[in-house]
């Protein structure tokens, strides 16, 4: 028989016949912010090829299923867990004198900005001894955003490799360090938790409701506290700037290979840190998969609950009451109605391995949320 | 409703008409959505399946709106073009695209042939082949894999997978021999007819 005849055939079986959705795509040929986006993504292949894929995959907006619930996820997993152990465990940050009076409803439309922190000290000592004195920097930025009715939720990636303009913040020796451009995760680095959220407050003008940290040896514990969690690979790594050999395929891996896998920047993918944004939301998926299972069993989750306690802090306005609504309403939120978005960015001018948000593709972005932040009851799209 | 990754009718009007027109009235181009967008909705969902299919039709159409002026118009049939764009948009996904083929090797085949020589005599199906079909598209290239599905999932000509990857006729055939050869390989190359090729 004829291989590209068998080979049809196949093709004939993995068929799927477009749904009737197909039809919002042709909404966004003259959606206007669209079209911003796709002149943008058009342009940028001058720089070549790499720079064009990364401008691309930067600001696709995807509903794919597999990055879909992602870091929402890793929220309720982090939020979910807290609320067994009250607030005895967990640090609690407040606010600072820059930062004036902050109101949160318990109701209404919920903004929550996540940081996985890479704390090279104490116990993160070994992932990186020569930062030891560089104080954390976020690694990672995710800005969840809950609509008022919370039978959606968006989360919103931020390239750590974005410049920006970091508003006046107070340094942990309590200086106050002046408004200056830098890449957006030395805000964490500068001043804390309080400092990455004004400045994400100051450049998207939505309004942060509270803030999670959560550092690398935490998200190294949890996952061992989840005895592990399942990837697949399609090629083996072996990348020795992450200390990382895994083979092909689908395996369980422990916290310091998932660690590894997460950071890995060199050997996997185009080297940018989207790329990382990716795998980072891939092995979330995982431990949400898993984290499923625990409640079955009581003494992992004992272990679990306390490895997610001791590696995250929350601000002071998220206290326990206010984590059980929480909780509650994000484990009601259907992955399906969780859209995943990274800010719309392309290569700094000064520096083709830094990032600077698109205009106004950003803003649109920015906007449509706090649009819907601003309103007392969410309408559903 | 677009029949899937036929011919185009004689009669109407052409695609490089609909895009010259959508450059001084943008809702035009619609139409070429209209046209083509479930036949790259049913491409893409054979090689990354439905979850991302949607998307990557709604980017494709997205970029090639942002490109429609450097639309060469000596090009009546938008295909090649829409085809280009899409493959690569699919080549961002790679790695999910083999993790697609190799997840088949895990679904059983219905039928189980036990050598070579019984394939023959039963007569190769396409589910007994799966398997080996699977296994070869996984490990092929990108570059060469895109040549072959372009030809044998995108209905293309060699000429119009040139144009599809702006790459020469003499390029496209040799990718789609060295392509075809592997698959040949991987299902056993029992074909006696294969070897006067």
């Amino acid at each position: 028989m004829d291989d590209l005849k068998l080979l049809r055939d196949l093709g004939r079986e993995l068929e799927h016949e477009p749904p009737a959705s197909l039809a919002h795509q042709r909404r966004r040929l003259f959606d206007p912010s669209a079209q911003a986006q796709a002149r943008g993504q058009v342009g940028g292949q001058v720089g070549g090829r790499t720079r064009g894929r990364i401008l691309m995959s930067a600001s696709r907006r995807t509903r794919n299923w597999a990055m879909v619930g992602l870091a929402a996820g890793l929220t309720a997993a982090v939020v979910t867990v807290p609320m067994v152990l009250r607030s005895q465990y967990y640090s609690v940050v407040g606010v600072d004198s820059l930062d004036g009076k902050r109101a949160s409803a318990p109701t209404g439309p919920l903004n929550v900005l996540v940081i996985g922190s890479d704390t090279r000290a104490g116990s993160n000592r070994k992932y990186g001894p020569h930062m030891e004195d560089d104080g954390a920097r976020s690694d990672t930025l995710l800005l969840v955003h809950l609509p008022a009715d919370r039978k959606s939720a968006e989360v919103v990636s931020i390239p750590r490799d974005s410049m920006v303009q970091i508003p006046e913040c107070r340094a942990s020796d309590g200086k106050v360090v002046a408004a200056h451009i830098d890449m957006i995760n030395s805000a964490y680095a500068e001043g804390g938790r309080i400092c990455a959220r004004r400045t994400v407050e100051t450049l998207t003008q939505i309004h942060v409701d509270h803030t999670i940290a959560i550092d690398f040896s935490g998200f190294k514990e949890v996952i061992d506290a989840l005895g592990g969690v399942e990837i697949t690979l399609p090629k083996a790594v072996d990348d020795r700037k992450a200390k990382l050999r895994l083979p092909a395929g689908r395996q369980v891996v422990d916290g310091e290979q998932a660690l590894g896998y997460a950071r890995i920047r060199y050997s996997l993918g185009d080297g940018s840190d989207l790329d990382r944004i990716k795998r980072q939301h891939t092995l979330i998926r995982a431990m949400v998969k898993k984290a499923k299972d625990l409640p079955a069993d009581p003494a992992r989750l004992m272990t679990f609950i306390q490895a997610v306690a001791t590696s995250i802090t929350v601000d002071a306005g998220l206290d326990a009451e206010r984590i059980l609504y929480l909780a509650r309403s994000l484990v009601a939120v259907k992955p399906s109605a969780t859209t995943f978005t990274t800010v719309p960015v392309k290569p700094y001018p000064a520096d083709q391995n830094r990032l600077v948000w698109k205009q106004p593709a950003a803003d649109k972005l920015f906007e449509r949320i706090r649009r819907d932040s601003e309103r007392t009851t969410a309408d559903s799209e | 409703m677009v029949p899937a990754m036929t011919a185009i009718p004689a009669d109407r009007v052409r695609d490089s008409d609909v895009i010259g027109e959508s450059r001084t009235d943008p809702e035009a181009f619609a139409a070429l959505f209209d046209r083509y967008s479930s036949m790259l909705y049913r491409y893409v969902s054979r090689r990354l399946g439905p979850e991302v299919a949607e998307d990557l039709v709604g980017e494709t159409f997205l970029i090639a709106f942002a490109r429609r002026d450097r639309y060469d118009g000596a090009y009546p049939d938008a295909r090649p073009w829409l085809f280009g764009i899409v493959t690569k948009l699919v080549s961002r996904h790679r790695r999910a695209e083999s993790a697609r083929y190799r997840a088949l090797l895990r679904t059983p085949a219905e039928d189980v042939v036990d050598s070579p020589d019984d394939r023959v005599a039963a007569g190769v199906t396409a589910r007994s082949a799966r398997p080996m079909l699977a296994r070869a598209l996984a490990a092929l290239p990108a570059r060469d894999r895109d040549v072959l599905l372009l030809i044998a999932w995108g209905d293309l000509s060699y000429e119009e997978v040139a144009r599809a990857l702006d790459i020469p006729v003499g390029t496209v055939r040799s990718r789609l021999n060295r392509a075809r050869k592997k698959v040949r390989a991987a299902l056993g190359d029992t074909n006696p007819m294969h070897e006067e090729e």
